[in-house]
C-alpha cells in the first residue's frame, strides 16, 4: 500500500531569527567536557554518609527495630526511625500549591512505623563519617517481622477478603466517562469487537541515580542540593522535616534524567532530617540497585475494549473498563488514572462513550508519574484495538482511522473542545509515506509495518490552577540574566528560555546567563512533568522579555525618531526595521534607560487556564489546556523460529506547533521513540510476589546502541499551540505512539497479535503456536 | 587491610595515593582525587558511565581496583578538553544533540575517543559496536552517532591541514 | 560493600603460583576483574588476598605451534577478538568475543577469567568445546592439561584446585575444510547475558561426509556442554537435512534448562533444536556464515 503525505493546510509562521535555529544549547558543552556537577558530584568538608533500611518483606508488621547497635557503632552520627520524625505521612498536596479546593490524599510514610507494604519500604535513615560505616551501621540494625497476607494483583485485591492497603477496598482511585448512550449505540452497530490489553511497568532507569547532599549554612537554613523535578516540593519537605517553609532551600542541580522517576520526593526529606538531626552536611547516593528498588514506576495496565463499529469503519461506540496497579501508596496514581481516562478513546470522535477506570493498591513497587503518565498506556490498546477493527472490516488501518480522527474544533471524550490544529492524518500519512514499502520476507523471517496515531495533553490538568513565575533582566553591559525555577532533566527546558530571550531581546545566546532550580533565589516555574516548562515558562519569560522589550522600543523610537512598530532589537543592537544601518548599540540603550530609571528586569507570571474539576459522573469537562498529535511508523522483522524482533525502520511525525530548537526536539522524539520502543521489547521488570527480578541492569534491559535503527523525525509546525510563538509540547508526546507502533508492526509481520508487552521472543512463539 | 602507595598519571597530572586495595578505580578517581566527570551509573559494568582511558583502552573504572591502575596513564573526559578548549569531539557533541541530560556525556566521550584512535573513519555499525557499552537514556543515540560522525570529519580535517 | 583484603602483586607466573599455595584458599587471582570487582562487592567472594595476575608475560601470547593454536589465559577478549590467528583457526571463538558483554568489559576481561569463573552462560565456552579446547593448569607443584569438557563440572564449578591457575588454553588446529558456526541469542542486541548460545565445527571430507562433530551449547545446563549424542549421530554420515534435523532434535533432548528471569525452560529447549539445526544447515550450504550477533 503505497501512502503519500496529506497537504498542510498554508500556515504563516512569523520569521525568527533565534528561535527555530538549532542552537547549541547553553548546558551542552559544560556536560561534554564533564563540567556540569551533578548531585552526587558535590561534597563538603566533614561531610556524613546516609544509607537507608528498607524493608524486605511486601507486606509485614514490624515487631522488633533496635538500633542501638548501629548508633553505638564508632563513626555513626545518628540513626532515624519512624518515631523520631515529626511527620510520618508524606504530604504531597500542600494549601496553596494548586488550585484545588480539595487536596488530594497521601497516604506514603516518610518511614514506615508499624507496617511496611513494599519491598524497598524505607525504615530507618543512618549517617556515618564514610560510606562503609553507614553499610555496617545498616548491618547492625536488628529488625524482625511478622509476615502479613500480601496481594499482589489488582483484581484480587478488589476481592471481598483481600489484605487492605487502602480503606476500605484498595481502590485508590476512580474515574468515568458517560457520554451518548452507548448500549443503545452498540445495539446499531454492524459489528462488536472486544480485547483486552496489558501494558506492563517500565523503569525509568536514568543514567544518574538519585542522589544529594545537605547542609545547614549560617543562617541555620537547611540546604538540600540535588536532582529534582519539582523545586517545589520544599514546602512538604520543610513540613516533614519540621522547620517552616521559608528555612529549607532546595538548590536543584541539572539533572542526570528524570522522565517522572524524580517526580515525586526522593532523597530530600531522608537528607533534611539528617542535617537537621547531626548539624553537619549529609550526603546520600543511591546505587543502582536501590535506586530501581526506590523509586515509582510506570503503572501497569489491564484494559479491556468493547468497540461498535459500522461497516465504513465508523466508530459509534465505546466501552472501556481499566484497572491500574498503583502499588502500595497513592503517590500520583488519581491524577495518571485521570490521564487514562480522559485519553482513553484516543485522538478519535465517538458519541457514545463509557469509561469506567480504576487504580487499585497492592503490596508491589509503587506506581507513579513515567513520561506519558497514563497516556501511553492507553494508547498501547487504542491503537491496537483500531488495528483490530481494520482486520475485521478488512479495510486499510490508516482509513479506518482517517475516518474517525478528531478534527479540530470536535470535542473529546471528556468533552474538551480542540482548539489547536490536530494534524493526525497530516502526521500518520507522513510517516507511513517515509516508511515506504516494507523489506522482503527471507525465509522464516517475516517483516511487518505498524503504526500508531496518539494525542497526549500538554500543560497540568486545567484544575491544579498552573502557574510559572520567570525574571529577565538586562545588565549595563548588555548581557542578559534569566533567573526560572525550572529543573532541566536534560531536555533542553533551560536552554529554551536562553533561546526566546535571545528572540526578543535580541541579546546573542552567549551573553545570557541562567540561574535555575533554587527555591531560595530564582522563582518558582513549576514542575518539570506534564510536559509543561515550554509551556508555561516559556511563556512566562516570553511576556517577561516582552516587557522589557517594550520599554527598550518605547526608549529607543524617541532616539530614531520612528515607531515602535519600526524598530527591532538584533545581534545586540536596536535597529530600525526598514533601515538596520541606523542602529544603536544595546549596551547604549540600556544605559541611558537605566539613568532614566525606566526598569531593565521584569518578574512575569504566566498562568495557565483555571478550571473547575470535570463532573465526577460523567468525566464531562475541561482537563488540559491543548493536546499534541502525532503518528510514528515501525517496520519490524520478526524471526518465526526465534521470536527475536528486528526494528528495521522507525519513523515519528509530531506537530509541536513551533519547534523553538529543531535539534532538541529531534533529540527528545529519538529518545522518546527508543524508550518507547525498549518498553515494547526489551524492558521487563519482571515483578513476581512483589519482588522486582530485574533488580540492575544488566536484566532489566534498555535499548543500546545496536537495538533500534536512529527514529526518522518528521516535525512538523502548525504554529497552533498555547506555548510561546505557537509551540506545544514534545517530551511525552515523543514516547507515546512508539510502543503501540511496534505492537501493530508485529502483529502485521506475524499475522496474529500478542496483547500485552514486552513483545519478548518467547512471548512471539508463544502467539504462533510454538509454545508447549 | 593495608593501605598502598599507588602513583598514576590522570589527566597528565601525577597522583601519588595512599588506598586501600578495595576501592575501586572509579572511587579513587571521583572521591580521593576529585574527578567528578567520571559517574556513577551502575558500579557494575552494565551502563559505561564510568568509563575512562587506561593507557588509550577505554574501561569500566568501577571494574577495575584502584591499585591494578597503579604507574597507569587514565584519561577523563575532562582531560580531553575544556571549556575554554572543548575537544572536537566534544564540540560534535556538544552542536549536533549528543548530550541531553549529558549524565551518559563522559563515558560517552571517552568511548569515542577510543573508537576514532583505533578507527578514524568509523562505518555507522562501528560506531555503534564501539559505544554499545554505554548506555544513555535520553537520545536514542541518533544524535550521538551523527556526532561522532562529525567529530571523525573534523579531526580528520585536522590532520590533513 | 566491599570486604576487605590483601592484593599482592607477584613478579612472574612461578611466584604468583607460590604465593596460591601459601595461601589457598583463602586467595582469588584478578587479571581484568570484570567477573572478580562485581563479585566482591557482592560479597559473593570473600578472598583473603586479591592476587595480580594483570601483566604477567607469561599469560600472554596468542601462538601456533605443534599443530595446535594456544592462548594465554591472561588474553583479553578484545585482544582474542583482534586476532589474526584466532580469525583463522577459531572463527567461532571471535564471534563469540564480538558479543561478549560490551566493548569496554572486553578490554579487560580475561580468558581464563571468563572460564574459572564458569557460568552456564560462559561466552567462549561454548566454541572452545566445539574446539576440542584443553586448558593448562597450573601449580606450583607443575601443570597439568585437562580438556575443557572435562573441566566443566556444575554450575560455577571446575575441577580447579585451590592452588592452581588456568594459565593457557589450546586447540588442536582444525583441519581443512572444517566449517563453523555460532550463534548467541539474547534479549536485546548487545551487551546481553545469553539465553542460549551455540556453537557447531563440523569437519567434512572431500566426499562430503561429516568426520567429526561437535555441538555445544551455553546456559541450558548447569555447565555448557556438547550435546554428544547428536555428534555420534552426525559422524560418518553425510549432511543433509534428515541427519541435520536429527542431530538437532537429539541436542534439544539431551539438555534440561531451567526456567529464569530471562526464558522458560521450554524456549530454551526449543531454541537449541532451531539454533543447531540453523548452524549446522549453514554449514552445509556454506552459506554466509550466521552473524555472531543476535539480530536479523
Amino acid at each position: 500500500m503505497k501512502y503519500t503525505a496529506k497537504p498542510l493546510p498554508p500556515v504563516n509562521l512569523p520569521e525568527l531569527k533565534q528561535v527555530g535555529k538549532p542552537l547549541r544549547r547553553v548546558d551542552a558543552l559544560s556536560k561534554t567536557v564533564g563540567a556540569t556537577v551533578y548531585a552526587g558530584d558535590f561534597s563538603l568538608p566533614n561531610m556524613l554518609y546516609a544509607r537507608v533500611l528498607r524493608s524486605s518483606l511486601p507486606h509485614g508488621r514490624i515487631t522488633r527495630l533496635d538500633t542501638s547497635k548501629a548508633a553505638a557503632l564508632a563513626g555513626v552520627a545518628c540513626v532515624l526511625t519512624a518515631k523520631d520524625l515529626p511527620q510520618s505521612i508524606l504530604v504531597t498536596d500542600m494549601p496553596g500549591q494548586t488550585g484545588q479546593k480539595r487536596r488530594s490524599g497521601s497516604d506514603a510514610q516518610v518511614l514506615a512505623g508499624e507496617v511496611v507494604r513494599y519491598i524497598g519500604e524505607p525504615i530507618a535513615l543512618v549517617a556515618a563519617e564514610t560510606l562503609d560505616l553507614a553499610e555496617k551501621a545498616l548491618q547492625l540494625i536488628e529488625i524482625e517481622y511478622e509476615a502479613l497476607p500480601a496481594v499482589y494483583d489488582p483484581f484480587e485485591a478488589m476481592q471481598p477478603g483481600a489484605p487492605i492497603l487502602h480503606a476500605p477496598d484498595n481502590v485508590v482511585a476512580r474515574w468515568k466517562i458517560r457520554k451518548g448512550d452507548v448500549r443503545a449505540a452498540m445495539r446499531t452497530a454492524d459489528l462488536v469487537l472486544e480485547n483486552t490489553f496489558q501494558a506492563p511497568y517500565q523503569e525509568h532507569a536514568y543514567l544518574e541515580p538519585e542522589a544529594g547532599v545537605s547542609w545547614i549554612d549560617e543562617r541555620g537554613v537547611i540546604n538540600i542540593r540535588v536532582c529534582t523535578q519539582v523545586v517545589e516540593h520544599f514546602r512538604s519537605i520543610s513540613l516533614a522535616v519540621g522547620v517552616p517553609q521559608n528555612r529549607l532551600r532546595i538548590q536543584g542541580t541539572m539533572v542526570g534524567g528524570g522522565f517522572g522517576g524524580k517526580e515525586d520526593i526522593t532523597v530530600e526529606i531522608f537528607l533534611g532530617l539528617l542535617a537537621k538531626a547531626t548539624r553537619k552536611p549529609v550526603k546520600l547516593v543511591y546505587t543502582r540497585e536501590e535506586s530501581i528498588l526506590a523509586h515509582s514506576k510506570r503503572h501497569p495496565y489491564v484494559i479491556k475494549h468493547r468497540t461498535g463499529v459500522m461497516r465504513d469503519g465508523r466508530i459509534v461506540a465505546a466501552e472501556i473498563e481499566m484497572v491500574s496497579n498503583s502499588g502500595a501508596y497513592v503517590f500520583l496514581s488519581p491524577y495518571v488514572l485521570l490521564y487514562s481516562t480522559g485519553m482513553a478513546t484516543g485522538p478519535y470522535r465517538i458519541d457514545n462513550v463509557s469509561v469506567d477506570a480504576l487504580s487499585v493498591a497492592t503490596n508491589t513497587p509503587f506506581t507513579s508519574a513515567f513520561r506519558g503518565f497514563g497516556a501511553p498506556q492507553v494508547c498501547c490498546a487504542y491503537e491496537q484495538q483500531m488495528d483490530e477493527i481494520a482486520k475485521a472490516l478488512d479495510l486499510d488501518p490508516l482509513e479506518v482511522r482517517r475516518i474517525n480522527y478528531l478534527r479540530k474544533g470536535d470535542c473529546t471524550a471528556h468533552g474538551q473542545e480542540i482548539t489547536s490544529e490536530a494534524w493526525l492524518e497530516e502526521t500518520a500519512t507522513r510517516v507511513l509515506e517515509a516508511l515506504g514499502e516494507p523489506a522482503p520476507d527471507q525465509g522464516p523471517i517475516k517483516v511487518g509495518q505498524g503504526f500508531a496515531s496518539y494525542m497526549q495533553s500538554y500543560g497540568r490538568i486545567t484544575w491544579l490552577h498552573d502557574t510559572s513565575q520567570a525574571w529577565v533582566g538586562l545588565e549595563m553591559d548588555g548581557t542578559a540574566t534569566i533567573r526560572a525555577g525550572v529543573p532541566d532533566l536534560g531536555a533542553g527546558q533551560v536552554s529554551a528560555l536562553c533561546q526566546i530571550v535571545s528572540e526578543v531581546l535580541g541579546v546573542p545566546m552567549h551573553s545570557i546567563t541562567i540561574y535555575h532550580t533554587d527555591s531560595a533565589t530564582t522563582p518558582l516555574s513549576g514542575t518539570s512533568t506534564a510536559t509543561r516548562q515550554l509551556y508555561m515558562s516559556g511563556n512566562a519569560t516570553l511576556q517577561a522579555a516582552n516587557t522589557i522589550r517594550k520599554t527598550l522600543l518605547e526608549r529607543a523610537s524617541k532616539y530614531f525618531e520612528e515607531d515602535p512598530q519600526n524598530l527591532d532589537l538584533a545581534d545586540g543592537k536596536a535597529l530600525v526595521k526598514s533601515d538596520p544601518g541606523q542602529a544603536l548599540n544595546l549596551k547604549d540603550l540600556i544605559t541611558v534607560c537605566a539613568a532614566e530609571g525606566l526598569p531593565l528586569a521584569n518578574l512575569a507570571m504566566f498562568k495557565a487556564p483555571f478550571t473547575d474539576p470535570i463532573d465526577p459522573e460523567t468525566g464531562q469537562g475541561r482537563i488540559w489546556p491543548d493536546f499534541t498529535f502525532g503518528a510514528q511508523a515501525v517496520e519490524v522483522a520478526v524471526d518465526t523460529e526465534t521470536g527475536e524482533v528486528s526494528v528495521l525502520k522507525a519513523v515519528a511525525c509530531h506537530d509541536v506547533g513551533r519547534a523553538i530548537n529543531p535539534g532538541a526536539v529531534e533529540g527528545q522524539i529519538q529518545g522518546g521513540s527508543s524508550q518507547g520502543m525498549g518498553y515494547a521489547l526489551t524492558e521487563d521488570l519482571s515483578v513476581v510476589d512483589g519482588r522486582i527480578r530485574a533488580g540492575s541492569l544488566s536484566e532489566y534491559l534498555i535499548p543500546t546502541s545496536c537495538d533500534f535503527p536512529a527514529t526518522q523525525t518528521i516535525i512538523l509546525e502548525s504554529g497552533s499551540g498555547v506555548g510561546p510563538f505557537g509551540a506545544k509540547g514534545i517530551g511525552e508526546p515523543a514516547f507515546t505512539p512508539a510502543p503501540p507502533a511496534v505492537a501493530n508492526a508485529v502483529a502485521n509481520a506475524i499475522g496474529v497479535r500478542i496483547f500485552e508487552l514486552p513483545i519478548t521472543p518467547e512471548r512471539v512463539l508463544k502467539a504462533l503456536g510454538k509454545a508447549p | 587491610m593495608e593501605p598502598e602507595v599507588i602513583s598514576l598519571t590522570v589527566n597528565g597530572r601525577r597522583h601519588r595515593l595512599l588506598i586501600d586495595p578495595n576501592v575501586t578505580l572509579l572511587q579513587a578517581l571521583r572521591e580521593h582525587l576529585g574527578y567528578v566527570d567520571v559517574k556513577n551509573g551502575c558500579e557494575k559494568g552494565d551502563c559505561g558511565a564510568c568509563a575512562v582511558l587506561m593507557n588509550g583502552k577505554a574501561v569500566n573504572s568501577c571494574l577495575m581496583l584502584a591499585v591494578q591502575a597503579h604507574g597507569a596513564e587514565i584519561v577523563t573526559a575532562a582531560g580531553l578538553g575544556s571549556l575554554e578548549h572543548p575537544h572536537p569531539i566534544q564540540e560534535a557533541f556538544a552542536d549536533l544533540g549528543g548530550a541531553q541530560c549529558g549524565y551518559c556525556t563522559p563515558g560517552m566521550v571517552v568511548a569515542t575517543k577510543a573508537l576514532l584512535d583505533e578507527i578514524p573513519h568509523p562505518s555507522e555499525e562501528e560506531i555503534r559496536v564501539a559505544l554499545s557499552g554505554n548506555l544513555c537514556r535520553c537520545t536514542g543515540y541518533g544524535q550521538i552517532v551523527e556526532a561522532v560522525r562529525a567529530a571523525a570529519e573534523k579531526l580528520a580535517a585536522a590532520e590533513t591541514v | 560493600m566491599m570486604p576487605e583484603f590483601e592484593f599482592w602483586r607477584p613478579q612472574s607466573l612461578a611466584g604468583a603460583l607460590r604465593m596460591m599455595a601459601e595461601v589457598a584458599p583463602q586467595i582469588h587471582p584478578i587479571s581484568g576483574g570484570t567477573n572478580l570487582v562485581v563479585d566482591l562487592r557482592g560479597g559473593r567472594q570473600r578472598p583473603r588476598v586479591v592476587l595480580n595476575l594483570e601483566g604477567l608475560s607469561e599469560l600472554k601470547g596468542i601462538r601456533r605451534e605443534d599443530g595446535h593454536v594456544s592462548v594465554g589465559g591472561g588474553i583479553s577478549i578484545a585482544e582474542l577478538l583482534g586476532s589474526e590467528l584466532v580469525y583463522a583457526y577459531a572463527p567461532s571463538l571471535r564471534d563469540a568475543a564480538g558479543v561478549f558483554a560490551s566493548p569496554l568489559v572486553r578490554n579487560r576481561a580475561s580468558l581464563a577469567g571468563n572460564l574459572v569463573d564458569a557460568s552456564p552462560a560462559a561466552d567462549t565456552a561454548p566454541p572452545l568445546l566445539a574446539l576440542d579446547a584443553e586448558v593448562q593448569l597450573a601449580s606450583q607443584a607443575g601443570s597439568r592439561w585437562v580438556s575443557l569438557d572435562e573441566f566443566f563440572v556444575g554450575v560455577r564449578k571446575t575441577v580447579l584446585r585451590p592452588e592452581e591457575l588456568l594459565v593457557a588454553v589450546r586447540w588442536p588446529v582444525p583441519a581443512d575444510g572444517t566449517r563453523f558456526g555460532y550463534y548467541k541469542l539474547g534479549l536485546r542486541k548487545a551487551d546481553a547475558i545469553s539465553v542460549v548460545s551455540a556453537a557447531t565445527a563440523v569437519e567434512m571430507d572431500e566426499k562430503g561426509v561429516c568426520v567429526r562433530a561437535r555441538i555445544a551449547l551455553g546456559s541450558v545446563a548447569p555447565r555448557p556442554v556438547r550435546t554428544k549424542a547428536a555428534e555420534a549421530a552426525l559422524q560418518g554420515k553425510p549432511l543433509s537435512e534428515e541427519t541435520i534435523r536429527q542431530a538437532a532434535r537429539l541436542s534439544a533432548e539431551a539438555v534440561q534448562p531451567i526456567s529464569d528471569l530471562r526464558a522458560s525452560a521450554w524456549y530454551r529447549k526449543q531454541m537449541v533444536e532451531t539454533l543447531v539445526a540453523r548452524l549446522l544447515r549453514q554449514s552445509m550450504e556454506s552459506t554466509p556464515r550466521m552473524e555472531g550477533k543476535n539480530g536479523a
